[in-house]
């Protein structure tokens, strides 16, 4: 059985908070440091596209309440 | 008969033998003397009047309670020659006659039934509201009947009603109102209540339910009792031994069941008071789910909030960390064979290297 691989919320927001501690850290290599920043990018547009979905979809079940 | 010898056994077989066909019963009224009770269960007295005096003979099963000497009774029976002790009247029934001794008599019952505790209000059970099962003992020929009927019909209706005609006054009245109590308390399907009724009379017409065995059975009934007798100040034992009691047929049937009209007035009304009540529950529940709602919008919203500012923090930190920020400001990356060159020692002439710009990427050569 495939395995899915979406990640949940916390998950990206645990690994944004890695990459951010690395970035902190004072030995950082400048290729490493290029590829985890693109990572980090990556991931605050998924997480940004997440909070959009979910304010989305909370909007839709108030709507459909009658709020 | 002349001539003829008899043995005192012949004498006393004919002379009952004529008795029996001269007088099969007599009534006699008259005070009573010489009362007494012999083991709890035979009964000698004599009725006595300013000449003569008549010896009775019988069993307390055949009294109507107590009784005194001096009290004025009448005793029906039939009257007999004993072969051993004389002449008496085998008791039937024995009924107390003018109001002062009924009224004697009555106390004498009464006195000795508030002993045992049989008026006592804790016996009293509660009649059903609605009772669908009435069994009824009057006499069914009486006025007391058709008000009862009446009365039950014009308050409710649609009632199941037994009915047992019985004697309510006279000598024979105590014992057949005690078989009909007695005949609803063994049927299969009883009635819930038990009504005793008549209206009014003499001291004497009422005497029978002031009678100790109608009294009793009236007490020990394990269907409901309501008796009314007579009229508004009349008050038998029977009533007071009863569940309930009313003061007349037609007060019985009121107290048996609720007028309809009422009672669809009533239901009326408690039906508008049960839609204004679940209309309001309702009201209640919605306003209370509003207010969740709300609440639960508001708790959303912060959330969202939060989360958006601190990801714009954690955007504008992540861009503090971009290497590339150093080459638009004018710095350049230079790499040889793909590494990236932090010395100048690490470079040799005429190697080949590749510079990374803000823009763009050149090859060169150290000379």
């Amino acid at each position: 059985m495939p395995k899915t691989s979406v990640k949940t919320y916390e998950q990206m927001n645990q690994e944004l908070a890695e990459l951010m501690a690395w970035f902190e850290s004072e030995s950082v290599d400048l290729d490493q440091a290029l590829v985890r920043y693109e990572q980090a990018a990556k991931l605050l547009a998924q997480m940004e596209t997440y909070l959009k979905t979910a304010q989305n979809k909370i909007n839709k079940i108030r709507a459909h309440l009658g709020a | 008969m002349d001539g003829v010898i008899l043995s005192p056994t012949d004498f006393v077989a004919l002379l009952n033998h004529t008795l029996e066909f001269a007088y099969p019963n007599v009534t006699i009224e008259g005070e009573l003397a010489n009362f007494r009770v012999v083991k709890n269960r035979w009964v000698y007295f004599s009725l006595k009047d300013e000449v003569s005096s008549v010896d009775f003979f019988g069993t307390v099963y055949q009294l109507p309670g107590p009784l005194k000497d001096g009290l004025m009774v009448r005793a029906v029976g039939a009257p007999r020659m004993h072969t051993r002790f004389g002449f008496a009247v085998n008791l039937s029934s024995l009924t107390p006659v003018g109001e002062g001794s009924i009224k004697k008599a009555a106390d004498l019952v009464r006195l000795k039934l508030q002993k045992e505790g049989l008026f006592d209000p804790a016996r009293k059970r509660p009649l059903p509201s609605y009772p669908q099962h009435i069994g009824l003992i009057t006499a069914a020929a009486s006025a007391a009947y058709a008000d009862f009927i009446k009365i039950l019909g014009q308050r409710f209706g649609g009632l199941k009603i037994d009915v047992v005609d019985v004697y309510v006054q006279g000598d024979q009245a105590p014992t057949t109102i005690v078989r009909a109590v007695e005949h609803f308390n063994q049927m299969a399907n009883p009635p819930e209540v038990l009504v005793i009724t008549r209206g009014g009379g003499s001291a004497e017409d009422l005497a029978a339910f002031n009678d100790e065995r109608v009294v009793r059975a009236v007490a020990a009934s394990r269907i409901l009792t309501l008796v009314a007798i007579g009229h508004e100040t009349d008050e038998s034992l029977a009533e007071l031994a009863a569940d309930a009691r009313a003061n007349t047929p037609t007060g019985a049937a009121a107290r048996l069941v609720p007028d309809k009209v009422h009672e669809l007035i009533n239901l009326s009304a408690n039906k508008v008071e049960l839609v204004r009540l679940s209309r309001q529950l309702f009201d209640d529940a919605a306003a209370s789910l509003s207010r969740d709602r709300e609440g639960l919008d508001l708790q959303v919203a912060r959330l969202f909030e939060v989360e958006s500012q601190r990801l714009a923090t954690n955007r504008r930190l992540v861009g503090l960390f971009d290497p590339k920020a150093a080459l638009r400001r004018g710095y350049a990356l230079v790499r040889k064979n793909g590494r990236l060159v932090k010395s100048a020692q690490q470079i040799k002439p005429k190697d080949k290297l590749s510079i990374d710009f803000a823009d763009g990427k050149i090859n060169a050569e150290s000379i």
